[in-house]
């Protein structure tokens, strides 16, 4: 429990870190800012031009099912694979001064957690256009998938990081693994075509329901199912423990390691 | 009320010789993963009251700055427990998580937060922290146009007023300009009169002796000392000097070693060279005595007619060992052996310490000691033996001459070698004197 008291008391370094990262990210390029927006908007359009045009999909307005699936899995992807090295790149940090060690996973996963929020501008401004009806009381459940999707991320940051500093190759091999998740995660297809006999497994897959839960909400303009909402916390709140677990292990020997 | 409470901690680090970092190192070069452990610390028992300012002394390696982070948890003990009560604001490493785009203003929020500052705390702090820093002009300025001492002033400043329970510090002389120096120092006696415990890590025992109350002496990662600061400095200054006089001697010893095989290079290399000398030697034998005298060189560092020649001159220790290193108080002996060319009447030999700037500590000479050495042989030696050394630490020029009676220059070294002096005391100048102070 004091982890969590300190790291409430270093809420500030959080913030600032955070608010550094964001400053940081695009410093320098002549677009700036509009990456944000720009990188998921190409990816977007790839995607619809595969999907729609080479590998025909029978999916009724296929970018907007897309996009509402993608956005939330860039963050992931992110927190996953840019996450492994939070604690690494800050290593002048860790090996001089006393901090709780979880602040950067925090703030990075914090950071790119921010950034799917501005993503999600262009995501209404897209269902907008699509003329999809809007749900009010489903967008009200948008928080909450968006709260567990990031103790679900910070929890695997936390494990990615704290390894990595020990093991560096997981920064690479993370990468792969980011990609084959991504395959096997109903993003760019839905979960009804996947055989029966796999299909529980694919709830093993914690993104599963979270992708399922903001599909609801965006595409098919309804209150997710209760089952997979459940399903989505029950698996973030075993992943945030574990992360928790071995982070709080792995934490005292950093200084020495790096 | 103890603070701080280390119980029988023991730290080592993993010495890799060569390590493997990634997967396929690891698999490939197995065996470049060996690596032995080396225990910095060995079982560190130490308890320290609310208030108490302590300094953590010993030599390079010592692991006091083993402790130091243990103490700031930047590392973890492997074994024994360390408790501390209170909000910790170590400076050890000034200005670690500075940005140097970012201002000096925003930094202030950036490092104050890394203490574990909220923003309001930071707030109410920003006036004092900039008037400390002394900075107000500059600190809007990016941090990287700062000077170097701007920039340990600003991190100086901060670490210091984020209201700590227990301060520590690492080497904080090197901190700014001298007033800045007396500025830290009056604030750190002033928030230890506040009740703020203090650790401090130096080298410098005056600053242990002045600042604090009480001192922890560490070697080999052992506690060897604990209590007041004037002894446990005493007792540390004393262990330094004899540890001093070994390692001088060793590095005497090493030196002399290469001195011998650079000189059997030399020597084989003049071998060579040798018969043109002879001629100018010729030359010199025809002048008279006083054509020569006009001619001897006053400046040079070893002049004279050479009718009788200083071979060498050694120092001995009161163990009878050859040395460059002496204990101050114990004896000393020099001896000088020479060689006569040409006879003479009567010898006077003389010998001299000075210091490095050229300061005449002692002269004398068997004349003046009223000692008549007629002649009795080609070579020999002389000795001069003094009952005990009371020069201060410090290295020191030893002077060896031979006259005769006129006072007439016949080999005269200004600075034949250097010596070491090692003395325990600690008064300023170039002698110690015995003494005590008597106070109405």
């Amino acid at each position: 429990m004091s982890v969590f008291k300190e790291l409430y008391d270093y809420r500030q370094m959080i913030l600032s870190l955070v608010k550094k990262d964001l400053r940081g990210r695009y410093k320098g390029s002549v677009l700036g800012f509009l990456w944000t927006f720009i990188n998921p908007l190409f990816q977007l359009i790839i995607y619809t031009i595969v999907f729609s045009t080479i590998l025909k999909s029978d999916i009724d307005k296929y970018y907007l099912f897309l996009f509402v699936a993608l956005i939330p899995w860039i963050f992931f992807s992110s927190a996953l694979t840019g996450g492994a090295s939070s604690v690494l790149a800050q290593q002048s940090m860790v090996t001089k001064i006393y901090f709780p060690r979880e602040v950067l996973p925090i703030s990075y996963v914090t950071s790119s957690f921010v950034n799917m929020i501005y993503c999600f501008i262009i995501v209404f401004i897209i269902v907008f256009i699509s003329g999809t009806k809007i749900n009010f009381t489903a967008i009200l459940f948008l928080p909450v998938v968006m709260i567990i999707e990031y103790f679900l991320a910070l929890g695997i940051a936390l494990v990615s990081s704290s390894v990595t500093v020990y093991f560096r190759d997981c920064e690479h091999i993370l990468g792969i693994v980011s990609m084959g998740w991504m395959y096997l995660t109903p993003i760019m297809y839905s979960v009804e075509i996947v055989p029966d006999e796999y299909r529980n497994l694919f709830y093993f897959n914690p993104m599963t329901s979270i992708i399922t839960a903001y599909r609801d909400i965006l595409y098919y303009s309804k209150i997710p199912d209760m089952e997979t909402l459940t399903n989505a916390v029950i698996l973030a709140v075993l992943f945030m423990t574990a992360g928790m677990f071995v982070f709080g292990k792995l934490k005292k020997h950093f200084a020495e390691e790096l | 009320m103890n603070v701080i409470k280390v119980k029988d901690v023991h730290k080592k680090f993993k010495v890799f010789f060569d390590k493997g970092q990634s997967f396929k190192e690891r698999i490939l070069f197995k065996n470049r993963n060996r690596y032995e452990d080396r225990w910095v610390l060995r079982g560190i028992n130490l308890e320290v009251e609310k208030g108490e300012a302590v300094g953590l002394i010993g030599h390079n390696g010592c692991g006091k700055s083993t402790l130091l982070k243990l103490l700031s948890r930047i590392m973890y003990p492997d074994s024994g427990s360390i408790e501390i009560k209170g909000r910790v604001s170590s400076l050890i490493e000034l200005g670690a998580g500075f940005h140097p785009d970012m201002s000096g203003r925003e930094n202030i929020y950036t490092n104050a937060a890394i203490f574990g500052l909220t923003k309001k705390e930071i707030d109410r702090r920003l006036k004092r922290i900039i008037a400390f820093s002394e900075l107000e002009e500059f600190i809007d300025n990016p941090v990287r146009t700062y000077s170097s001492g701007m920039y340990m002033r600003l991190a100086f400043s901060v670490a210091i007023n984020v209201d700590a329970d227990i301060l520590l510090i690492d080497e904080i002389l090197a901190v700014g300009d001298t007033n800045f120096q007396a500025k830290c120092f009056d604030k750190l006696r002033e928030l230890k009169a506040s009740g703020v415990t203090i650790i401090i890590v130096t080298h410098d025992t005056s600053t242990v002796e002045s600042f604090c109350n009480k001192a922890i002496w560490i070697n080999d990662g052992r506690v060897l000392s604990y209590g007041s600061s004037a002894n446990v400095v005493d007792e540390y200054l004393d262990f330094m000097n004899n540890k001093k006089y070994d390692d001088m001697f060793i590095q005497e010893e090493k030196m002399a070693e290469i001195l011998q095989e650079e000189n059997e290079y030399k020597n084989e290399e003049q071998s060579e060279a040798v018969p043109e000398n002879e001629e100018t030697e010729e030359e010199n034998t025809l002048s008279t005595k006083e054509e020569e005298e006009n001619k001897i060189d006053y400046n040079s560092n070893r002049f004279g007619l050479k009718y009788i020649e200083i071979v060498k001159a050694e120092i001995f220790n009161k163990n009878h060992v050859k040395t460059n290193v002496i204990k101050a108080g114990e004896p000393i002996e020099i001896n000088i052996h020479y060689k006569v060319n040409k006879r003479l009447d009567e010898y006077v030999f003389g010998m001299g310490f000075y210091t490095l700037d050229n300061v005449c500590i002692i002269g004398t000479n068997t004349q003046l000691d009223r000692l008549v050495i007629p002649h009795s042989k080609t070579n020999g030696i002389v000795k001069f033996k003094a009952y005990n050394l009371p020069f201060i630490s410090g290295k020191y020029i030893l002077q060896v001459a031979v006259v005769d009676q006129n006072g007439t220059p016949m080999d005269f070294y200004r600075d034949y070698c250097h010596f070491d002096v090692i003395s325990p005391e600690r008064n300023i100048g170039i002698i110690s004197l015995e003494h005590k102070w008597e106070i109405d």
